[in-house]
């Protein structure tokens, strides 16, 4: 039987009341949402917080809105709820096919996306689609808040900018402009519930149902500490026109931005390639929303 | 680490009992209300075998701690079959061979119950989708979504 550490448990009403519990208690609490990340290291022995606070029952925290040109989601909004909801999947799409692939039906039922951004594992599933659409996160602390690009905020596995005393509670997402579009694939060795082997997402935006590309994001998982960008990748695609040999010279060019290392889920050789093969696949796609 | 009394209905049956902080809700279930129907397996959300219906959803219930379920409404194997007898589903599971050893029986078809309530006609894509998180050792699934795919409508 797997044991859980002591703590104490506390479910405070509102966000407020969140935040002070956080800012007194700091390094010794941990938050819980879904907990499908916080049960297993606490099990594992991993993670044992003092104190535990609870956040998944925060109405607050839950909001889902498309208005003025951007899309806010609530840090405890479920990636079941990401899956299913028609309005993301209109206006982020890759985002939408990175919740779809998370885990398992059980586990995005109690899973949320302020949970899969702050656990910052290198293979998640929703921070290369939040990074190729530039989202920021907000992190919230009693005296005040601040905006953080996601690709400022992760500093190494499981480690992030989100201090002790603040809460992650809202990602804004720009709504991609008119002829943008993105991608994102994730390889595994099932089809459910497995890690990552690989996942890339991509964003190209053109001039034009038939003009170049004028900005690029391509974002690769499992392949560094962090989710890393492919610079040399997007840059050989900005002022061009999108083809498939195109997509080809950049998955080409992700595979020399990328740093994946042998383990047992796969050589580190291959795991390049693959990136190279998915940052293609993913410019495609994006390219097929972009004139759609 | 003090106990805490929290109130929840499970099997539409209303409850209140005290509980640790560290308590899972499996090991509520299982260990202080006896009901155990629902199996603990591997502990870490990988097998689906603790799955309950938690608010219409199914979810892992050894990833819940149980005052999290404080003021939930939660179903269980034992809340499934019906006054007049088994559940639709358990008697497709049965006839289907879709019970082998049973350890995964619970979850399976509280996963397959809660798909049907969303999608009353669900295709083998989908089947073989709701299903994903549980995890069978011995049917080799196939009876399983049979049983699962003959009470579409």
């Amino acid at each position: 039987m797997m044991r859980l550490p002591k703590f104490d448990f506390h479910e405070p009403a509102t966000l407020d009341e969140a935040l002070q519990m956080m800012g007194e208690f700091g390094v010794r609490a941990k938050l819980i949402a879904g907990g499908t990340d916080l049960m297993v290291n606490m099990k594992h022995q991993l993670m044992s917080p003092e104190q535990v606070v609870s956040i998944s029952r925060m109405d607050e925290l839950k909001g889902l809105d498309t208005s003025n040109g951007m899309v806010r989601i609530g840090a405890c909004f479920t990636v079941a709820d990401l899956a299913e909801s028609e309005e993301v999947g209109k206006k982020l799409g890759a985002l939408r096919t990175g919740a779809k692939a998370l885990g398992s039906p059980l586990i995005r039922n109690l899973a949320t996306i302020g949970g899969n951004i702050g656990t910052a594992r290198p293979a998640a599933d929703l921070p290369p689609s939040l990074m190729a659409y530039g989202a920021k996160v907000v992190l919230k602390k009693r005296s005040g808040e601040r905006a953080v690009s996601l690709n400022n905020f992760f500093k190494g596995p499981g480690l992030t900018e989100l201090q002790p005393d603040e809460i992650l509670t809202e990602i804004q997402i720009p709504t991609p402009p008119p002829h943008a579009g993105a991608g994102y694939i994730n390889l595994g060795i099932r089809m459910a519930q497995d890690c990552n082997l690989v996942n890339v997402a991509s964003f190209i935006a053109m001039d034009g149902p038939d003009g170049v590309i004028t900005s690029a994001r391509i974002v690769m998982g499992c392949v560094g500490p962090i989710h890393l960008r492919a610079p040399s990748a997007e840059k050989c695609l900005i002022g061009e026109k999108p083809s498939e040999s195109l997509f080809a010279k950049a998955g080409d060019a992700a595979t020399g931005d990328c740093t994946p290392i042998d383990d047992f889920r796969g050589a580190a050789a291959y795991k390049k390639a693959m990136t190279g093969v998915l940052t293609k696949r993913t410019l495609g796609i994006a390219h097929k929303e972009a004139v759609s | 680490m003090k106990k805490k009394l929290i109130s929840l209905t499970i099997n539409d049956k209303a409850y209140e009992v005290a509980v640790e902080p560290n308590q899972t809700l499996v090991d509520l279930l299982r260990y202080d209300l006896g009901l155990t129907g629902t199996k603990k397996g591997c502990e870490l959300g990988d097998c689906g075998s603790c799955t309950v219906i938690m608010d219409g959803k199914p979810v892992n219930s050894c990833l819940v701690l149980a005052m999290q379920a404080n003021g939930r409404h939660v179903t269980t194997i034992e809340g499934v079959e019906t006054d007049e007898g088994l559940h639709p589903i358990q008697k497709s599971f049965v006839e289907k061979g879709a019970i082998q050893c049973g350890f995964c029986s619970s979850g399976m078809i509280l996963s397959g119950k809660a798909l049907l309530e969303r999608n009353p006609n669900p295709d083998e894509a989908d089947i073989r989708k709701a299903i994903s998180g549980n995890l069978c050792r011995c049917t080799g699934y196939q009876k399983i979504v049979e049983a699962i795919k003959e009470l579409g409508t």
